[in-house]
């Protein structure tokens, strides 16, 4: 039997572009969390180059990404009804309260992180060391640190679980409704902040040990996605697993999504290769198109999933931007990211970051 | 109750004569089980296509220029050795018995009714767009004007004043039949009991209140096939001028 549609309704998308900058962002800063966590907690020497970059990537994107979440809300004035009307069988109404307690844990670890350095820029001779005293709250001891760090892995865990879950219970949209998304966001949120933990390498300290080491980290966390992504076909192809199946029933066929896998496929595959064989200059390439690949993975999810329709036929035209005020949304989300990374390493002493200092304890009194 | 467009007029008319405040769910049976459960029968050989529903829809609610509370999908079907055959589909929220439009809004501004409907509390809905995402319908939408979620509510205003949806109410061919599912004396419920009905995505479990008479099955679900013309991407109108 043969089907036209002759009359039909188009639904536009209604997560616009901010989300994906969203899920974008805020996978990155966890799974940066997740990276600069052993680097300034474990006593092994060695990682506490790469944790400062991953520090500074959590933070800045973790702040940004409220920002883009916000501006998805339609009625961003009414935010505070997250908090006041808790549904408890909503997946977001969980992460309304998981996000600002990431977000506030993440900015303590790092003050926290930094107290020495602030406590010692507010003892220099100079302009601004009045307000690095008042930043370092009277002293320079940091050992409740590990604390606050190990609070703010649990709150990027939640995030990370809430995210994943939040998309897919949606039992509406094939290609959201799989078991292996949640996965696939966190390991593509760790390819993001590897990429750009990466770029901050080259822009600020250029050193080709860190490269190489953040190359070979990235080419791990590559070959996750790739396996996950070849398992993901796999269970959609031999119908072991039906919403797998059904997933890519929904999108196969279609020109533009056979593109789209082959895109994807090529920047995850590119990142991979280069960074294996020449793990030492090659950090913008891997790293930029590691950013990429997180990115253009969410893009794919959200903007590609909401071009799915659910009863009409065909596809909408929700994949590619419509129109500037989406661009602009995209291009202010990265906007306000370089204005916080310029504000992080213009104001924070993020190079003299250390592992925090164990707390001082107490001499045995003799008896 | 009956609730042919002539028949539930006829049955309010009776009601009210006896209590003037009465209103459409108001007849015996109800008053018996409490509230009455509403829904609808479709009855597709009877639907021209004529769109008067959508139109008499948007009319009554407002309905902002790009999206619908309700609809008439219009397909052709051609069978191997057969000559086409042009279908049409009326569509509009299922007022669902399980709607997964529900248990998702993160504030609880959409609720299910105690008469059936699935409505939402546009006073506090945020906008997020979870439920949009969550009906396998696409039934929801957010309405611009007001910036929040927005859907077919069974015309929950006009019922509450013993009127008919707008829909029901100004359909040509008689093919939207509206009552209370819960009445056995209702139309819609003889309906159910004398034809052969179906439900939109029965996979998905939702326990539509939508029914259609004369449903092919290649048109319950995601329809395959040929899209409708739609007007090419820079003549679309644009989308909502939001920002930071
Ligand atoms: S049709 Fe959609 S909007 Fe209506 S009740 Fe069902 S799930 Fe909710
Ligand atoms: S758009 Fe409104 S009704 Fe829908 S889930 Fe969000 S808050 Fe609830």
């Amino acid at each position: 039997m043969q089907v036209h549609e002759l009359v039909g309704a188009v639904h536009e998308a209604a997560w616009l572009p901010w989300a994906v900058q969203y899920f974008f962002l805020i996978a990155v800063s966890a799974t940066a969390l997740l990276t600069a966590l052993p680097g300034f907690l474990s006593a092994r020497p060695g990682g506490i180059r790469a944790a400062r970059l991953a520090l500074m990537a959590a933070v800045t994107t973790g702040v940004a990404a409220p920002i883009a979440l916000l501006a998805d809300l339609h009625q961003p004035g009414r935010f505070w009804e997250f908090f006041v009307y808790t549904n408890p069988t909503s997946w977001m109404a969980w992460g309304a309260w998981i996000v600002p307690s990431y977000v506030a844990l993440v900015l303590a670890f790092a003050w926290a992180v930094h107290r020495p350095g602030f406590h010692a820029a507010g003892a220099r001779d100079w302009r601004f060391a009045p307000l690095y005293r008042l930043l370092a709250l009277g002293g320079p001891g940091n050992g409740f640190a590990p604390w606050l760090g190990l609070a703010a892995g649990a709150a990027a865990a939640g995030v990370l679980a809430y995210t994943g879950m939040e998309v897919m219970v949606v039992r509406a949209r094939p290609l959201w409704n799989t078991p292996l998304l949640p996965l696939q966001f966190a390991a593509t949120g760790a390819v993001g902040a590897l990429g750009l933990m990466l770029v901050l390498e080259r822009v600020l300290c250029r050193d080709g040990g860190l490269e190489a080491q953040l190359n070979r980290r990235l080419a791990l966390a590559l070959a996750i996605v790739g396996a996950l992504g070849t398992l993901w076909l796999a269970a959609g192809l031999s119908g072991l697993s039906p919403r797998h199946a059904e997933a890519l029933a929904s999108v196969a066929g279609f020109p533009v999504w056979q593109r789209i896998a082959l895109w994807a496929a090529a920047a995850i595959l590119l990142p991979f290769l280069l960074a294996l064989a020449m793990p030492r200059r090659t950090g913008w390439i891997t790293g930029l198109t590691a950013i990429h690949a997180a990115w253009m993975f969410r893009w794919s999810v959200f903007m590609g999933g909401q071009a799915v329709p659910k009863v009409g036929s065909g596809l909408y035209d929700a994949l590619v931007p419509a129109g500037a005020a989406e661009l602009a949304g995209v291009i202010g989300t990265f906007g306000l990211w370089l204005f916080l990374a310029i504000a992080y390493t213009s104001f924070i002493p993020w190079s003299d970051a250390a592992r925090p200092a164990a707390p001082v304890r107490r001499a045995a009194r003799p008896v | 109750m009956d609730t042919t467009r002539r028949g539930f007029l006829g049955a309010i008319g009776q009601v009210s004569i006896g209590a003037a405040a009465s209103v459409a769910g108001a007849d015996p049976a109800a008053a018996e089980t409490g509230a009455p459960h509403w829904g609808m029968v479709v009855d597709l050989r009877k639907c021209i296509g004529c769109q008067a529903c959508t139109v008499a829809c948007i009319m009554e609610n407002a309905v902002p220029e790009d999206a619908f509370r309700t609809h008439v999908s219009v397909y052709e079907l051609v069978a191997e050795g057969q000559d086409p055959a042009m279908v049409m589909l009326p569509r509009l929220c299922n007022h669902c018995d399980d709607p997964p439009c529900v248990p998702v809004c993160p504030v609880g501004a959409t609720f299910k009714a105690e008469s059936g409907e699935v409505l939402v509390d546009a006073s506090r809905c945020v906008g997020c767009a979870y439920c949009v995402q969550a009906c396998p319908y696409d039934a929801r939408f957010i309405n611009h004007d007001t910036q929040t979620a927005d859907k077919c509510t069974f015309c929950f205003h006009r019922t509450q004043a013993g009127l008919l949806p707008a829909c029901v109410e100004t359909c040509v061919g008689g093919a939207r039949n509206f009552g209370d599912l819960n009445d056995p004396e209702c139309e819609v419920a003889r309906m159910l009991r004398e034809h052969q009905v179906s439900v939109l995505r029965p996979e998905m479990h939702t326990n539509p209140n939508v029914y259609y008479i004369g449903l092919d099955e290649v048109l319950d679900g995601r329809v395959a096939g040929e899209a409708a013309y739609r007007p090419p991407f820079d003549a679309a109108p644009a989308r909502h001028g939001e920002g930071l």
